[in-house]
């Protein structure tokens, strides 16, 4: 077991409305174990015991895989480590002396509302918009009624692993939202339960997407190197193609 | 209406990027087969040019597509450049790209600029070049000046940076991303702006070169 130092510069901001700074606080003795965000839980209870505000950051399951947590570690998204959340990154991927600096996820449809913490409902927007398949009610349904080919069920399913952390947006240089409406595209319009809304779906979640304040797409790719699932961008190609053909047929 | 809906939307304007990028690529090889009658020699180039405006309503028509295409691709290219400068006033302290081939990709909208620039100079210079001084003598007294011709080669070596990062971005946006075809298109996309980096970067070497003395 190895500790060690960093120096952290971390973005401070009161609300929505104040400006926000960089602070700098020095933080010693860190055992590499420990994840991204419990570092963050040693300084805080420092900067508690010192009567001082702490660092608020989102957080939830700290297992990867809820989607809350997230910021820009060192101009990264999540940080260094590749198809890792914040909350999974360790702190053996630093070194004794580093200086981390630390920003919240910054888009134009994400106001930020403390510190590290942005409000995403934009994304829920999206998903309100058309991200839903209609289920008659009635007896529940036996299993594997409607025979799905394995593969295009592994596709939904490579789609379906995105958690709606924003790092696609954080990192994208327009603030597109592509990566994360084309992943939820995917995994309904791929699977026979996602077809009688299908054409709805994607005008719908485009419009609302266009209309939430995100940029435009210029392919950069920025998206898919740091989401923390590995989502393709061959899900961002599946929307652009819903969204012809539904613009075509019934736009 | 639809299309206004759909021309307005953000993938919309970005499919009438990918299709009159793809359009404005296809002139580009049928300019650069004419262009390679100059490797031939001067009578094979001339005759060529002859040729083609021995029939001016074809010129008229074609010029003016191309020309409707140029619009159009860049107003929009503008149009989403200041858009998304909106979103994004360099926003992080720090800032790490990622991403492979950032560079071509980031900077899409100036060497798009800068081939406007290279189009303009290209078109007063030889489409709108005195009629009583053949075409063949008009480019080889253009190109075999220093200035000319290296103006001429850093345009060609935007237009590849441009293409490589465009060819891709326009199969992207068309929705033509699959793992069989992948691999040939991460390829196609540099090989093709190679390709025209070849054929016409080895026109202004020709001539500066002293090896079209005899052209």
């Amino acid at each position: 077991m190895s500790s060690i130092d960093l120096t952290l510069q971390i973005w401070r901001q009161k609300n929505n409305d104040s400006l926000g700074h960089l602070e700098t606080y020095p933080l010693s003795g860190i055992n590499t174990d420990m994840s991204f965000l419990e570092m963050l839980d040693v300084l805080n209870e420092q900067l508690t015991r010192a009567g001082k505000e702490p660092v608020a950051f989102d957080h939830d399951c700290r297992e990867g895989i809820c989607g809350m947590c997230g910021a820009v570690v060192n101009g990264i998204a999540h940080g260094p480590e590749r198809e890792t959340t914040l909350c999974q990154l360790h702190m053996r991927n630093f070194r004794s002396g580093d200086t981390l600096v630390i920003e919240p996820f910054r888009s134009r449809a994400f106001p930020i509302r403390k510190d590290l913490m942005v409000d995403r409902s934009a994304f829920d927007r999206i998903i309100q918009s058309g991200g839903y398949v209609s289920v008659n009610t009635g007896g529940t349904p036996d299993a594997n009624t409607i025979p799905i080919p394995s593969q295009v069920a592994e596709l939904a399913m490579d789609a379906a692993a995105c958690i709606g952390c924003g790092a696609c947006v954080a990192s994208c240089p327009n603030g597109a939202a592509m990566l994360f409406t084309g992943a939820k595209i995917s995994q309904l319009c791929l699977l026979p339960q996602g077809q009688p809304e299908r054409r709805q779906r994607a005008l719908a979640m485009v419009e609302t997407m266009d209309r939430e304040g995100f940029g435009n797409c210029t392919n950069a790719r920025e998206c898919e190197a740091v989401c923390p699932k590995g989502i393709s961008i061959r899900n961002i190609a599946r929307l652009n193609q819903e969204f012809l053909a539904a613009s075509l047929l019934e736009g | 209406m639809w299309f206004v809906r759909f021309v307005s939307s953000s993938i919309g304007k970005k499919l009438i990027m990918g299709s009159t990028g793809l359009l404005l690529l296809l002139f580009l090889c049928s300019h650069a087969a004419g262009n390679a009658t100059i490797y031939m020699g001067s009578e094979v180039f001339q005759s060529y040019a002859d040729e083609l405006h021995s029939h001016p309503l074809i010129v008229l028509v074609f010029s003016t597509i191309v020309l409707l295409l140029f619009v159009i691709h860049i107003a929009f290219g503008l149009y989403l450049f200041f858009e998304n400068r909106l979103v994004t006033p360099s926003r992080y302290a720090v800032d790490k790209k990622q991403a492979k081939n950032a560079f071509a990709a980031n900077t899409m909208p100036y060497t798009g600029l800068l081939i406007l620039l290279f189009v303009l100079v290209h078109v007063f210079g030889f489409t709108f070049s005195p009629e009583e001084i053949p075409i063949s003598v008009t480019v080889k007294s253009a190109l075999s000046g220093i200035f000319y011709g290296m103006f001429y080669l850093f345009s060609f070596a935007v237009l590849a940076v441009h293409l490589s990062h465009g060819f891709w971005s326009m199969l992207q946006t068309f929705g033509v991303n699959h793992p069989r075809y992948n691999i040939l298109i991460a390829r196609l996309t540099y090989i093709i702006p190679a390709f025209f980096l070849l054929l016409f970067g080895g026109i202004p070497l020709y001539f500066m070169s002293g090896a079209g003395a005899s052209f």
